[in-house]
């Protein structure tokens, strides 16, 4: 039973982190249609900025909001830079140009600092374990569960308590009355981008928190992960993409636990063809949005 | 203008055409595949600095066997096998003398399906499975195998007086999977136990539930041998001691790494492989000064060393051979016998060619790697590939 507490908390920090890279993507796709697979990079990005801030002895929670800041920024500019000029464009347009976008990090990383890991070394604390009874949790568990409750509950009132949000919202309904309404095209999608950003960035520092290091490839992996969530919650669909994370992480974190070891190595092939299970019985997702084109 | 433009589309199609031309009779050319970008840049970046300093340093003193410049063509596979072969095939389309393949068995055992029956000598960068050189009579290591690396390393666990292991393994390449088993059958040959292992996907985004497995153990092992490496082993290692389990754990030569022994106090303890130490007057320790003093960069990881002696390797062979004909390459380097290197002497002769090496075992303390101890693999304990 305390084992299968103990995976249930793995699977809700795990999943969080995935919800919250899934929630970014799935802002930018509603409103611009496009799955933005730059989104890693910007995890990467917003890593290698607290590597530099801790290198250069800022303070570990100035580092943090350092690096949460510079993923906006990124994601920002990817939008202004990549993504503006392919506004309009068919979803497999503007999926390469998100694909060219990666890569072009990755490779500015790999060749600008190093094709290898760089360490981040965060206060001895984070790397300990609370006793709770009798669950033993590490605090980067703890903390990952309570930032991406606090963020998910900061998002929610941005789209439902602010101007900006809510234009958001209904761009994602429809983009071409809002436009009509007089809102800004540009500062919508700007928004959108802003906090996808933003989550990318809490993300980054929860991952590079728990994994010691950020190395040029270091997106790759969670934003398809974070993609299959998006695809599971439903494409388009906030609260499906939440949902999405969530599901993958327990997937993911309870076949890890309780395979047996003859059938081990076939967890990510069995993983998958959960999701896929999934999916042919729901074919809009979990928790399809309202109003969505499907290419 | 159009007669600027054509003399500027002259001078370039000219300088395309030179690039173009066979090698000189004199020349050995040398095909290197170097990943500068993907993961195995990290093995392969390193390797290739060291391999290019020594090849120059060679040339400097009249070339490979005193005789023969050295030339290399090097090639970015982006950590791709398919990429490498497709590399493969155009170096042995182009007859190259010698071929440098990937830091890893998997590149390499693929590339030796062509460079083998082309009768063209391949050597590895750094990988380590034994079972690379089966591939083909052409195919070379140049890094002690996993084999050897376990022997040793299994040997010191069962010394040091644990009695079980446990073990995690990756099956997504065959480093990360055949390393630990090794690590096994020598450690149960020693008397100890493996009470059970867990199984990784390389890359893999949390360990958290494999950390959960195994504190939940009863009892809990006395040691956890892996050889994951970067980033898993940091993600992994940080998961366990966040846990608050502080069984030991031991590694292979990848966790011989700047970014590993900067991870702070969790990686404290840690006994792994390498391929080599400087100790101070050493011939290894020399090569890093020169290094540093002629490219501004530390050498800090031994692919680099490595990257030199597998220069080494090929001068001692074309010099043994007398030529520069690749059959007779191969097979001078393959009845090489305690030949000089600066991280270690390598022995090709009765072997598999995989290089008899010494392995060494360090420990990481407050960050530095601290030295235990440098021995050869003895060959009754060493697990068969």
């Amino acid at each position: 039973m305390e084992v299968f507490l103990q995976q249930c908390v793995n699977a809700i920090s795990l999943g969080g982190i995935y919800a919250l890279l899934a929630l970014g993507l799935a802002v930018v796709f509603s409103i611009v249609r496009l799955i933005n697979f730059a989104h890693g990079e910007v995890m990467t990005i917003a890593g290698y900025a607290i590597w530099l801030a801790l290198l250069s002895s800022v303070p570990v929670v100035a580092a943090i909001i350092l690096g949460i800041t510079v993923a906006m920024l990124a994601s920002v500019a990817m939008e202004r830079i990549a993504f503006r000029a392919m506004r309009g464009a068919s979803v497999t347009s503007l999926l390469i140009t998100s694909f060219a976008v990666s890569e072009i990090v990755k490779v500015l990383f790999q060749n600008g600092i190093s094709a290898r890991p760089v360490p981040i070394v965060l206060p001895a604390w984070m790397s300990g374990s609370i006793n709770m009874g009798f669950l033993t949790i590490s605090v980067m568990s703890l903390i990952s569960i309570i930032v991406v409750a606090v963020s998910l509950v900061a998002l929610s009132v941005i789209l439902t308590r602010t101007t900006l949000g809510v234009a958001m919202r209904a761009a994602a309904e429809d983009f071409p009355v809002v436009r009509l309404v007089g809102i800004k095209a540009n500062h919508v999608v700007a928004l959108a981008f802003a906090i996808s950003g933003a989550l990318a960035g809490v993300a980054a520092v929860l991952w590079v928190a728990q994994r010691g290091s950020v190395d040029p490839l270091m997106g790759a992996a969670p934003v398809l992960k974070a993609f299959i969530a998006t695809v599971l919650g439903g494409l388009g669909s906030l609260s499906g993409a939440v949902l999405g994370g969530f599901v993958v992480g327990a997937v993911e974190v309870f076949l890890q636990g309780y395979l047996p070891e003859s059938v081990a190595p076939y967890r990510e092939a069995i993983s998958l063809s959960i999701i896929i299970g999934l999916l042919v019985l729901r074919p809009d997702g979990l928790w399809p949005a309202q109003n969505v084109n499907r290419s | 203008m159009m007669t600027k433009l054509t003399a500027k589309l002259a001078a370039v199609l000219f300088g395309t055409t030179l690039l173009a031309a066979p090698a000189l009779a004199e020349d050995f050319v040398i095909g290197v595949t170097a990943a500068q970008s993907g993961w195995l840049a990290t093995y392969d970046q390193p390797s290739y600095a060291g391999f290019k300093f020594c090849i120059d340093e060679i040339n400097a003193k009249g070339g490979l066997g005193g005789k023969y410049k050295a030339v290399i063509d090097v090639r970015d596979t982006r950590s791709d096998t398919a990429e490498a072969v497709k590399v493969a095939q155009e170096f042995a389309d182009k007859k190259v003398n010698f071929i440098v393949s990937p830091a890893d068995g998997d590149p390499t055992m693929a590339m030796g399906q062509i460079t083998s029956p082309a009768g063209i000598p391949t050597m590895t960068f750094a990988g380590t499975a034994p079972i690379l050189t089966s591939v083909g009579e052409f195919v070379f290591g140049s890094y002690p195998g996993d084999n050897q690396q376990a022997a040793v390393l299994g040997a010191y666990a069962a010394e040091l007086g644990y009695k079980t292991a446990w073990l995690l393994k990756s099956p997504d390449s065959s480093y990360t999977m055949k390393g630990p088993e090794y690590f096994g059958q020598v450690f149960e040959a020693k008397g100890g136990k493996v009470i059970g292992e867990g199984s990784f996907t390389l890359n893999q985004p949390d360990f958290s539930a494999i950390v959960t497995t195994i504190k939940a153990l009863d009892p809990q092992p006395d040691v956890i041998a892996t050889w994951a490496w970067e980033p898993d082993f940091p993600a992994f290692i940080k998961a366990l001691r966040g846990a608050g389990v502080t069984t030991p754990v031991m590694g292979a030569d990848v966790l011989d790494t700047p970014t590993v022994r900067g991870l702070g106090d969790v990686v404290n303890g840690i006994v792994h492989t390498s391929g080599g130490y400087p100790e101070p007057g050493s011939k290894h320790a020399d090569f890093n000064a020169r290094f540093k003093a002629a490219t501004g960069m530390e050498a800090d990881t031994n692919y680099v060393v490595n990257g030199c002696d597998i220069a080494l390797m090929i001068d001692a062979a074309v010099t043994a051979a007398g030529s520069s004909d690749p059959k007779a390459v191969r097979d001078a380097l393959a009845n090489l016998k305690d030949s000089p290197g600066n991280m270690s002497n390598f022995t090709f002769a009765g072997t598999d060619r995989m290089p008899l090496r010494a392995v060494v075992l360090a420990k990481i303390e407050n960050g530095q790697k601290t030295f235990i101890r440098r021995q050869l693999a003895d060959p009754a304990t060493m697990p068969k590939p």
